[in-house]
């Protein structure tokens, strides 16, 4: 033990890689933030659609939703920054126009976990508001509110005590698949590890350290969502 | 108030209302009895489009109803209050009565308020306002819930069973409030498994079987000279008792 741990060099390492890492967190918790708060629109969006949706854009929203969840998410990030752009620069082209769009790493990157996770996340939003007492959504509608009022005002609040928690857990998730971005070069956690592994050599050092980061982020956090979850169920209103 | 000419509703396969044809007027009170799974629930609920006729016409003080035009401005003016209340438990009782007013009629939150304590005074429930309906025993629900469907104002109220969710000691309390809109000239159509109500407080009894209205009349009529066969087996199975 003595013997493995001198052969190592934490201290060495964790004097550069640190200090990056701890600069890289910043993007993790942007891209965490931005793609959360967008995924819960599109998954807003997708519940509601699907389920007071006019049925061609029903059809349309299942189709879409099956596509993406029959995808893994690390295609749809290296598609949305590699292919997407590709894509428009050839209609553009045959349109006589030459473009050389192209999607910056982090814009790729929030868009695709926005996409992705709000398709997940419209399931328990779809689940949350189906759960509400069907009286309600009657009394709001026979009171004189429109479908999407009622839907608004009275359902959804009661909706969220269930939708909350669930979604919670996803943004834990979120925080962590945020390495994912690191293939569509966005400087994150897991690429300035990589980087700096294969600079040095200190792969053992590097990576654990790398782990040791997404505990600190993610533990913490998965325990707020628990938190919340349990005064939610405790205060029965 | 209302013409409804030959009104059908089907589930799929299974026709609920068959050829309903009937007039409500002004001040009138209408109850509508009859056996569990005749189709008044449905029958009510096609009255403001909170289902969709299948086929037939409903005439609203002259002009026809359209599911998409009109049904969110008539329900403005016709009420409804249901079997299970359905108050919005994450408001006060307050709230509750106010919120439709405040946020359909854009009525300004202090005459809001006004209006809700006096309906509140009016069901008897005016010391409860700063109650969750979680709070309330069954008919000061109710009452709560008749409250904020008068807080629209409306020329027309329609009950679905409002009793029968509640203890029978609590069905009284109820009743007394509906008995004094009736006093006030609401308009109201209520379907009911109270005969003594039905017999005391309406002008006309609709009795309804299998998707149909077997007969209508004045309740003296209907509860003592029923012309239908299967009026009298009905009447003489609820009332066994009495
Ligand atoms: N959404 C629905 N889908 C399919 N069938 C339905 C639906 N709603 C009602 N029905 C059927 O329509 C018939 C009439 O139902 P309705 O609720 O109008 O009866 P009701 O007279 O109000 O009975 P009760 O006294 O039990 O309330 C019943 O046979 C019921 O099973
Ligand atoms: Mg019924």
């Amino acid at each position: 033990m003595d013997n493995l741990l001198s052969q190592l060099h934490f201290a060495t390492v964790g004097q550069y890689l640190v200090p990056s890492l701890i600069d890289g967190v910043g993007i993790v918790l942007e891209a965490t933030f931005f793609g959360f708060i967008l995924a819960t629109i599109v998954g807003v969006f997708i519940a509601v659609g699907r389920l007071f949706g006019w049925k061609p854009i029903k059809i349309f929203l299942y189709v879409f939703l099956e596509i993406i969840r029959g995808t893994p998410l690390l295609v749809q990030l290296v598609y949305i920054y590699y292919v997407v752009p590709l894509i428009i620069n050839l209609l553009a082209g045959m349109l006589g126009y030459k473009t050389d769009m192209q999607i910056a790493p982090l814009t790729a990157g929030i868009a695709g976990l926005a996409i992705n996770y709000g398709c997940y996340m419209s399931e328990v939003v779809r689940a949350g508001i189906i759960a509400v007492d069907k009286g309600q959504m009657e009394a709001a509608l026979v009171l004189g509110f429109g479908k999407y009022e009622a839907l608004f005002r009275i359902v959804m609040p009661q909706a969220l005590r269930s939708i909350i928690p669930s979604l919670g857990n996803y943004l834990v998730m979120m925080i962590k698949d945020t390495s994912l971005l690191a293939y569509v070069a966005v400087n994150e956690l897991l690429l300035r590890t990589q980087t700096y592994a294969s600079q040095t050599f200190y792969t053992i050092e590097a990576y654990s350290y790398l782990a040791i980061a997404y505990l600190i982020l993610s533990v913490p956090l998965s325990h707020c969502v628990k938190f919340i979850e349990y005064k939610l169920s405790s205060s029965s209103r | 108030m209302l013409n409804i000419f030959d009104l059908k509703k089907n589930y799929g396969d299974t026709e609920v209302l068959k050829n309903i044809t009937i007039r409500i007027d002004d001040g009138e009170v209408v109850c509508i009895i009859g056996p569990s799974g005749s189709g008044k629930s449905t029958f009510l609920r096609c009255l403001n489009l909170l289902e969709v006729p299948t086929s037939g016409k409903i005439y609203y003080n002259g002009s026809i109803l359209d599911e998409d035009l009109d049904s969110k401005r008539m329900r403005r003016e016709v009420g409804m209050v249901f079997q299970k209340f359905n108050l919005f438990p994450m408001f006060t009782v307050l709230k509750n009565i106010m919120y439709a007013p405040i946020h359909v009629k854009k009525m300004k939150k202090k005459d809001a308020e006004i209006l809700a304590h006096s309906l509140l005074k009016k069901v008897g429930l005016d010391n409860k306002a700063n109650a969750y309906p979680m709070q309330l025993s069954g008919g000061q629900q109710q009452r709560v819930a008749i409250a904020r469907a008068l807080a629209m104002q409306p020329k027309l109220l329609l009950f679905d069973e409002p009793t029968s969710a509640l203890d029978p000691e609590l069905v009284g309390e109820v009743l007394n409030v509906m008995r004094d809109l009736k006093k006030d000239g609401m308009s109201m159509v209520v379907v009911t498994h109270e005969m003594g109500f039905a017999r005391d407080v309406s002008d006309r009894v609709v009795f309804m079987d299998k998707g149909y209205i077997v007969e209508e009349g004045c309740p003296a009529d209907i509860f003592n000279h029923p012309k239908e066969e299967r009026t009298q087996r009905f009447l003489n199975r609820v009332l066994g008792g009495m």
